[in-house]
């Protein structure tokens, strides 16, 4: 009898253990490809919300996974990937971050509609959207 | 905002005025804290900056939930309990080079830069000053520096299970590459 609870517990402490583990050292994740986009929008309308009152837009987008649909007007390759530029004709956009594994850069095109879903971080002169997935 | 388009349309329209401001909207910001315990290291590749080779001020912003960590936990903490992100999303500076004089932005080379300011991290305001290195190469500029910083400067709290995993100080590399458009 008494063996059977210290081998009961032993094992409930090793499962725990194991689960504390592996919560504690989870590797982030390089996109949100897995992930469901919480909002679906345009990349005009999503600068809008921004210019028009940062701190509502920040309310309503921050951390949240975002479907971004606008024109690539550029692509640029850095140390840890590459960034695409989403825009709809003004001087702001949408900086798509994307980590060099997520996905190939060369599905993207100058001047073609691109969907980009990633996590938002916020609005300096753009916003800005983090482990970005393409869809 | 508002004031971001005005300033680039200030920009647009005035570069045979005044010398262009040079921009990058994908500065590189780095951080690292080592313990014995523990290494963490962040990174953040959409910083932005301005610098205005005219007057010499030099502006740094960033968003605090771009930093992106190793682990998804440490990202977590680091947003939720220590800069509170949601409340203060971003940081920056604001300052300005002082020995511009030395320094020739159209001929190519590596020349140490002094810059002084405010330093904007967490809510807290702080003046700060640093050194480091301007190369100009061809058209492009870049800029570096490394520097340490103090948490509680800067009122972020750091719970007393996991000081042993934090430093006291936390190195932070600046490595920015500015185009003219």
């Amino acid at each position: 009898m008494r063996k059977s609870i210290i081998i009961a517990a032993s094992i409930i402490i090793i499962v725990l253990a194991v689960a504390g583990w592996k919560i504690v050292f989870k590797p982030a994740a390089i996109s949100v490809a897995s992930q469901k986009a919480d909002i679906s929008i345009d990349a005009a309308t999503l600068l809008h919300d921004f210019e028009t009152n940062e701190k509502a837009a920040n309310a309503k987008y921050l951390d949240k996974v975002i479907l971004v649909t606008g024109t690539v007007e550029y692509i640029k390759t850095d140390s840890a990937g590459f960034t695409v530029y989403l825009t709809e004709d003004g001087v702001s956009g949408v900086l798509c971050s994307f980590d060099r594994n997520a996905v190939d850069s060369k599905i993207f095109r100058k001047g073609e509609k691109a969907s980009v879903k990633g996590i938002c971080s916020g609005y300096l002169m753009d916003v800005v959207l983090n482990k970005c997935s393409s869809e | 905002m508002k004031t971001n388009i005005l300033v680039l349309i200030v920009l647009l329209l005035t570069p045979s005025v005044f010398a262009q401001k040079l921009i990058s909207k994908n500065g590189h910001i780095r951080f690292y804290s080592h313990t014995p315990l523990e290494d963490i290291e962040a990174d953040n590749n959409q910083v932005v900056s301005i610098l205005d080779p005219s007057t010499g001020t030099i502006q740094f912003s960033l968003l605090v939930k771009s930093f992106e960590f190793k682990r998804a936990l440490m990202q977590e903490h680091f947003n939720e309990n220590y800069m509170e992100s949601d409340k203060i999303p971003k940081a920056g500076f604001t300052g300005k080079i002082t020995n511009l004089d030395k320094i020739n932005l159209k001929k190519n080379g590596t020349y140490p830069a002094e810059v002084t300011g405010d330093l904007s991290i967490h809510g807290v305001t702080k003046s700060f000053s640093t050194s480091g290195t301007i190369t100009v190469d061809r058209n492009s500029v870049r800029a570096v520096t490394k520097f340490s910083l103090v948490p509680k400067d800067f009122n972020i709290e750091i719970p007393s299970v996991v000081e042993n995993k934090i430093a006291k100080e936390i190195e932070v590399n600046v490595d920015v590459t500015y185009s003219s458009d």
